[in-house]
């Protein structure tokens, strides 16, 4: 998935010079392709997060289309405001990359992880919020991303799960990827490193439906309702807070439009508490493949 | 000098204070002081700076003025007047319900640069726009405003570090040194020492001045500008929150204080009493 998103950037740049990379110093192996052939348009902003959000804004507004690179503890929670208030509210065209979302960062501690980025972000108007599952996915992000006029944020989280597609899928801003469709009442809605998981516990089911959410703001709001009328029960997944997430966002359109209970799968309302590795700690917050099969397990037998 | 005398009619300190005291009145507004800081340097930069190309404030080539203390928009509200960027009407009707000028800079305003007065946001904004003309070889300039107590803020320092990395000598930045912020001086606040050897330390070629004299302003900015050097620049600008108006006058009362009847009356009639334009 990195390197669908570098030899993306790169692609594009070596074409428009318009395109600029700013890091806040990171980026240490991800980045020399593009150094290597776009040296010009790569700009270490320093360890100056806010500066380097508010400079690629100036940078949107004089004509140039920033990609704004940063770990996602950083960019977008620790310039949240600069985010809202310098590129939002001026729907400037600045690509904002959130790396190691979730708690890929697993053994650094809270200071490196975000649970927090989508509920932060999905509050802000005029941004897209994007969060590709498989390197297939992460090109037609970075596709449309390349392409939009407004604001976005590519959520960019555990990079190296399997792959869930077989093919590039052609969603656009808004739309659900299916990737199993079945006729069990329940259904699986996933987003990023959960798309994985949930097709593989999906497996453990007779015929249970799969989308993945490559993009959860904003939410084709038809489609959402389409799969609440042909299920009984909406199970998401996603490596963020069950606040403010995907799962929150189907709730509300469920809620408000056609209601069915809606399980939310996500991390509770707590940090990491010990060291450890990604699996570790996703074992910790009940993201594992046994500890979602046992919930959803119970989830359906309440359910029937 | 530098100035003639009918150049100098044009965003005469006096109207502008007049059109600041008629809006603030008509819309019952604070942050007075805040724009009476810095009438002078607006003035000068407006009547003999600032490249606005035909008169277009959304003119791809123009030279950029960045209110990064957006507390002190009325000023600038005041010189776009001048301008016919705004209209009497605009100035009557201010903070009136669905009008578009707004108590801080908004950059939805044509003429307005950035959405500031959240501080710290604009500096940063300004040296990417700094940035962004030095890319593009347009020689577009960026004039950047900023308050003594603005730059508590930690964003700025690392603006400062940027431009000097960046060498963006298109950039001034212009600290408007009132002395003043919301809850005090800024010595009683936030201790902030010897600004411009701060700016100097950060590697600015920096320049104080009395932020009330234009002629000096005048002088200033042109040789600054015209300096060889690849450094960005910087001028600490000594003045006076609320100045013009002898009961306004380091009173940071008017940070925050409406006029009344009488105030806006006895503040008028005191500017209609204050001598034409001095020419030095």
């Amino acid at each position: 998935m990195r390197n669908a998103f570098s030899s993306a950037l790169v692609a594009a740049a070596k074409s428009d010079p318009r395109i600029l990379l700013l890091t806040g110093d990171h980026g240490y192996a991800l980045f020399d392709e593009f150094r290597k052939a776009c040296p010009d348009q790569y700009i270490n902003a320093g360890i100056a997060e806010q500066n380097m959000v508010g400079v690629a804004a100036g940078l949107a507004k004089g004509g140039f289309r920033p990609f704004v690179y940063g770990l996602s503890a950083f960019v977008p929670i620790r310039v949240l405001e600069q985010i809202k208030l310098d590129v939002c509210y001026e729907q400037l065209p600045v690509v904002f990359i959130g790396d190691g979302a979730g708690v890929v960062y697993s053994s650094l501690g809270s200071s490196h992880q975000s649970t927090e980025d989508i509920a932060a972000l999905r509050a802000i108007p005029n941004i897209t919020i994007l969060s590709p599952a498989d390197h297939y996915e992460m090109t037609q992000c970075m596709k449309l991303a390349l392409t939009s006029a407004r604001p976005v944020y590519l959520r960019m989280g555990k990079a190296d799960l399997q792959t869930v597609h077989k093919s590039l899928p052609d969603f656009q801003f808004g739309d659900l990827c299916n990737i199993k469709q079945g006729t069990n009442k329940m259904c699986l809605i996933a987003t990023g490193s959960m798309v994985s998981t949930a097709i593989t516990v999906s497996k453990e089911f007779e015929d249970v439906s799969v989308w993945s959410a490559p993009c959860i703001k904003p939410l084709n709001i038809d489609k959402v309702i389409d799969i609440a009328r042909s299920h009984e029960l909406i199970v998401t997944l996603e490596e963020h807070s069950i606040y403010g997430g995907l799962g929150s966002a189907i709730a509300e359109i469920t809620s408000e439009h056609c209601p069915t209970r809606v399980h939310r799968i996500g991390i509770q309302d707590k940090f990491s508490k010990l060291c450890g590795s990604y699996q570790y700690l996703i074992e910790e917050h009940h993201l594992d493949f046994e500890s979602v099969l046992n919930t959803v397990i119970a989830l359906e037998i309440k359910h029937s | 000098m530098h100035l003639q005398i009918k150049a100098m009619q044009k965003f005469d300190p006096k109207k502008l204070r007049q059109t600041i005291l008629k809006m603030a009145y008509a819309g019952s507004t604070v942050h007075i002081g805040c724009a009476f800081s810095i009438i002078e340097i607006l003035a000068v930069l407006y009547r003999s700076h600032l490249n606005l190309v035909s008169n277009d404030p959304e003119d791809p080539l123009r030279d950029y003025l960045v209110l990064s203390k957006g507390h002190g928009v009325m000023a600038q509200y005041a010189c776009m007047r001048e301008l016919g960027w705004l209209t009497d009407d605009d100035i009557q009707t201010y903070f009136h319900d669905g009008t578009v000028l707004k108590g801080l800079s908004d950059a939805h305003v044509k003429g307005l640069e950035v959405s500031s007065g959240s501080l710290g946001h604009g500096l940063s904004v300004g040296v990417g726009l700094a940035l962004a003309a030095k890319r593009k070889h347009t020689n577009q300039r960026c004039f950047a405003i900023v308050g003594d107590g603005e730059i508590n803020e930690g964003a700025i320092w690392e603006a400062l570090l940027f431009a000097a990395h960046f060498e963006l000598s298109n950039l001034l930045v212009i600290v408007d040194e009132n002395g003043y912020q919301a809850m005090g001086t800024t010595d009683e606040v936030m201790s902030l020492g010897n600004i411009a050897d701060k700016f100097r330390a950060f590697g600015f070629e920096t320049r104080e001045v009395n932020g009330h004299d234009e002629l000096e302003l005048d002088r200033v900015i042109h040789d600054l500008m015209n300096l060889n050097s690849k450094a960005p620049r910087a001028i600490v600008a000594h003045t006076i929150k609320g100045k013009g108006i002898s009961f306004m006058e380091d009173d940071n009362r008017w940070h925050y204080t409406r006029l009344t009847e009488d105030t806006y009356k006895s503040a008028i009639a005191e500017l209609k009493s204050q001598e034409p334009l001095s020419i030095s």
